[in-house]
């Protein structure tokens, strides 16, 4: 069985090509690209905007953030009161990136680091849009760089910036970003894993169930590029294995059939992980638009709010999407 | 086109080598980077079809140069009619030099070189022109060119080989650079006609060290002479020598009672231990020891000198042998007992042989006898009748008194038939004697008696009478003074010459020439009156100078050498000799018959004949003589006779060269277009990942 990105029920001739988004070059502007594209695209929006939820005023004291000051409250009472709310965002997202050095091969212009960069960005900046507070975890053979869930355009130039920080890791280790997440968040929140799982799953399934025993929702983007899918490669050479360094000399055409067949294995077992887990998992390949990324994981976000809205919301009082 | 070593054809298999290469595809070196090889496996290089045969240019520059070089390495020729050999025409012209010295006599040499001679004879074509030389101390020829060229073709071979049965080894040295001139100028001699082929000398020799080639080196080799060493080797090395070390003639060593002989052995020699003692020939021929011979150690290469005592209990021993020596030919030294030479000299006047105031008793001791030398002083008074024998057996005579006119005239006429007078005056009274032995009248002297006393001057250090005196250790006659001498007047004396002079100026010692003899004047004597010279350490080795001038004393050598040429003493007055002098030829002692008398030499091989060791190749070669190899001809079947006509047409042609030089030119060709494919394909290679 031939593996196939997720296709888009979207036609894909109203999206930007890959190849033509990757050509710009500021990583905001790609994801400003993709997300006001896709609202064009939607002309509605089906979720609503920021709320607030005020719950209580404390006392004043040093070192609080003056902006929240209740200047009303000053005026009639003369005394400084903060106010304060029941939740800054509606939803907190975090976004781990892999940046192994696996990510650094493309055959079609650009890498997939880059579109996985890219398509971090678009949902970090879609997120920032709808008010919601988003985190970046990069990681490698260990966690290089993590920004914790929050909402402000300071931040999401803070979170393009690290995503376009080079990486100086060379294998990949899901397990370590999986662990670290776990022990650092402690609200529930979203974690969409950004990687090529190019490295064996063994240890991937226990990390994903502790992350969702507490209570995370867990969403995969797998990123190839579309030679690795197919092994479209047309001379024998070489070949040099990006992390490990090994060499190899291959034909192909003639290895292209037993490639096929581990590739697919793999891919199926991390589909059957997903499945198992209640997790959703996106393949995408490197030369497919991402709009039509952004509206799966879309899709999927609606599908799962309405299959676990009600559970949530007894734990968690926001949350729109 | 034909093949000299066919096998390398072979190598032309090679050429499935690039063939076999160019149907795998090209195991690239290119480097290309992928994401993660966990699913890939390693894949074999796989073989294209032929008909995918890549690159046909390069493929058929490489098979063609693994060709040409299998076509070089096989040595190719095209054959052709030999022509005729231009030197297989041309006549030689050969001296063939033939060793027959006494080294040669050593075992095994002389067959070998015959064997030598005949095969060289054998070797020679019709037109070529042969001459036959032994050879010693002095080429001789044994078949020269122009008997050579008057016998019929068929015989001349025939001719030779039996002239050379005639000769064997003698007991001569070798005279090897003389030979070697010899052999040369007969080849230059073309009888009037411009010889066109090659000239050769073939040597055929032991090649000893001891053969003499220092003339060679005051000789310009001609251009077009060559020489080919034929040398034969003995079969046994071991050859000790016995050398006679003959005394000095003024020796004060007892020459009665030892001789000392040289044992040397030769370099290469395997025994050591020899027994050395005098001999005798038994009746059956064999040579026995007389008394006990004495144990000799002589190590390789060096040489003993040993003194054996003569064994008086058995006199007229002349036979010293070495024993115990592998070659025999110098293993035997003949010596005779050293005789004393006796020597006359005649006295003429009136002195009393016991009067220390007169010359003669000075005279009689100065002139005592040596081991070798005795002298016998015969006194005659002037005044009476001199015998003709005391005058011819005296080699010097000397004057000091009045003679008769008719004894003066007698005295003239030997001086003038070559005699050695000393005319040595007592007084100026004697002057008229003077003028009768140089044949003037007039001559006059007078005595001078200088005030306090006169001195030698002005002295002929040149001449053969003072020359022992030249070195300045032993030219100052300022010591012995003159108390009187007689004034003569040289000019007065034909052909004189004044040889030292007094310090007045007045001659102290003339010689005047006499037909084939000699005068010498003394001025003043010896004895006391006249001056110190007789107790001066001057005058014994002035009167042996007078001596050796007047021909008495003669240097002969102690031992003579076989091919030495000995002067014969004369024979008795009134008998007429036949032979002047008496040739050695071979060793042993030579006795010699002159009238009643015999005179006796003892003749030995030459010593350098024991230095066996062969003569260093390039000897000749230093004293410009050039050397080539000896021929060896093989002996030619029909299929070797092709293969060395190939060889030899293949040598000359050397087509090799142009096909190694085409390979090289192939794979420069090569190369440029492996580079250039190389390039243009990197340059379309795309980059496969960033």
């Amino acid at each position: 069985m031939a593996v196939a990105p997720t296709t888009s029920r979207l036609p894909s001739a109203k999206f930007i090509d890959a190849q033509t988004l990757m050509s710009i070059r500021s990583l905001e502007l790609r994801a400003r690209a993709v997300v006001e594209g896709f609202w064009s695209g939607m002309h509605r929006s089906p979720y609503h905007g920021f709320s607030v939820e005020f719950t209580e005023y404390r006392q004043y004291t040093p070192g609080d953030d003056p902006r929240y000051l209740d200047w009303r409250v000053y005026a009639r009472s003369d005394r400084y009161v903060i106010k304060k709310y029941e939740d800054e965002t509606n939803l907190r997202c975090h976004l781990l990136v892999d940046q192994s050095r696996s990510m650094n091969y493309g055959s079609r212009g650009h890498t997939k680091s880059a579109y996985a960069a890219t398509l971090a960005a678009t949902l970090g900046y879609f997120l920032h849009l709808q008010g919601d507070a988003t985190g970046l975890l990069t990681f490698d053979d260990q966690v290089r760089d993590y920004l914790p869930a929050r909402h402000g355009a300071g931040h999401l130039r803070q979170l393009l910036h690290a995503l376009e920080r080079p990486s100086a890791g060379r294998t990949t280790d899901l397990a370590a970003p999986l662990e670290r997440i776990t022990s650092l968040i402690r609200r529930r929140a979203l974690v969409a894993l950004v990687s090529d799982f190019l490295t064996p799953i063994d240890q991937l399934e226990r990390k994903l169930v502790a992350l969702g025993a507490c209570g995370h929702e867990v969403s995969l983007f797998h990123v190839l590029d579309r030679a690795e899918l197919n092994l479209g490669l047309d001379q024998p050479a070489m070949f040099e294995d990006l992390e490990s360094e090994r060499t190899l000399y291959l034909d192909p055409e003639a290895a292209r059939p037993a490639y096929m067949k581990k590739l697919d294995e793999h891919c199926a077992a991390l589909r059957a992980m997903c499945r198992k887990l209640g997790i959703s998992c996106h393949l995408l390949a490197t030369d497919q638009p991402l709009e039509t990324a952004l509206f799966d994981f879309l899709q999927d976000r609606l599908k799962r709010g309405r299959q676990f809205r009600p559970a949530f919301r007894g734990s968690n009082g926001g949350g729109a999407a | 086109m034909n093949f000299l070593t066919p096998l390398f054809l072979i190598g032309g298999l090679a050429i499935a080598g690039p063939i076999i290469f160019h149907l795998i595809k090209r195991t690239t070196r290119e480097r290309r980077l992928f994401s993660s090889l966990m699913f890939l496996l390693p894949t074999p290089p796989r073989l294209s079809k032929r008909s995918r045969l890549e690159h046909l240019l390069l493929l058929l520059l490489r098979c063609l140069a693994l060709g040409l070089l299998a076509l070089g390495f096989s040595r190719p020729f095209f054959k052709q009619t030999p022509l005729d050999d231009p030197t297989a025409v041309q006549p030689k012209r050969i001296v063939v030099l033939v060793d027959v010295s006494a080294s040669m006599r050593r075992t095994g040499l002389w067959a070998a070189a015959r064997e030598r001679v005949e095969a060289t004879l054998g070797n020679v074509s019709a037109v070529d022109q042969i001459a036959l030389y032994t050879f010693d101390r002095a080429a001789t020829p044994l078949l020269p060119f122009e008997e050579w060229n008057r016998t019929p073709a068929t015989d001349r071979a025939a001719l030779a080989k039996a002239r050379l049965a005639a000769v064997s080894p003698g007991w001569s040295g070798t005279q090897l650079g003389t030979a070697l001139i010899t052999a040369a100028e007969a080849l230059a001699e073309s009888d009037g006609k411009q010889f066109p082929g090659p000239r050769q000398i073939v040597l055929v020799s032991d090649l000893q060290a001891g053969s003499r080639i220092e003339t060679l080196q005051a000789y310009e080799w001609p251009k077009n002479v060559t020489l080919t060493v034929e040398a034969v080797k003995a079969s046994r090395p071991t050859n000790a020598g016995l050398q006679f070390v003959a005394e000095s003639a003024d020796t004060s060593r007892a020459a009665e009672t030892l001789v000392r002989v040289r044992v040397s052995n030769s370099a290469d020699a395997q025994r050591e231990q020899f027994k050395l003692g005098w001999t005798q020939v038994s009746g059956t021929g064999e040579s026995v020891f007389v008394g006990k011979p004495i144990d000799v150690y002589v190590p390789p290469g060096q040489s003993r000198v040993i003194a054996l005592p003569i064994i008086k209990d058995a006199p007229g021993l002349d036979r010293l042998e070495l024993k115990g020596d592998d070659e025999d030919f110098d293993n035997v030294v003949w010596v005779m007992p050293p005789g004393q030479q006796r020597l006359n000299v005649l006295w003429l006047g009136n002195d009393e042989p016991a009067n220390p105031r007169q010359p003669l008793f000075f005279l009689r001791r100065a002139l005592s006898d040596t081991p070798r030398l005795g002298v016998s002083v015969v006194a005659r008074n002037s005044t009476a009748q001199v015998l003709p024998e005391d005058v011819a057996n005296a080699s010097v005579v000397f004057v000091s008194d009045a003679l008769s006119a008719v004894q003066g005239e007698a005295l003239r006429a030997q001086a003038l038939a070559g005699k050695t007078l000393v005319f040595a005056p007592k007084s100026a009274a004697v002057a008229a004697t003077l003028g009768t032995l140089i044949g003037r009248e007039g001559v006059a002297m007078t005595e001078v008696t200088p005030t306090n006393y006169a001195m030698f001057a002005e002295i002929d250090f040149k001449h053969p009478l003072f020359a022992p005196f030249a070195d300045p250790r032993f030219s100052d006659f300022t010591k012995i003074h003159i108390w009187k001498y007689r004034k003569l007047d040289a000019a007065g004396i034909p052909d004189a010459r004044v040889l030292a002079r007094f310090d007045s100026g007045d001659p102290a010692v003339i010689e005047a020439a006499m037909g084939k003899g000699r005068l010498f004047v003394l001025t003043t004597g010896w004895q006391p009156d006249d001056s110190q010279l007789a107790v001066s350490t001057k005058f014994v080795p002035l009167l042996w100078s007078l001596l050796e001038l007047g021909g008495g004393v003669s240097a002969a050598p102690a031992q003579w050498f076989v091919g030495d040429t000995a002067p014969l003493p004369p024979g008795p007055a009134g008998t007429e000799q036949t032979e002047k002098d008496v040739r050695f030829t071979q060793p042993g002692i030579r006795e010699v018959k002159i009238g009643e008398r015999t005179v006796r030499f003892a003749v030995n091989v030459d010593a350098n004949e024991s230095r066996t060791a062969p003569l260093a190749a390039d000897e000749l070669e230093r004293l410009g003589v050039p050397l080539t190899p000896a021929e060896t001809k093989p002996v030619v079947t029909g299929d070797s006779k092709i293969v060395l006509q190939g060889v030899e047409e293949e040598n000359r042609q050397k087509l090799w060269r142009w096909f190694i030089a085409a390979t090289l030119a192939v794979l420069l060709v090569e190369s440029a277009l492996a580079g250039w494919t190389a390039r243009k394909e990197n340059s379309k290679q795309p980059e496969a990942a960033t």
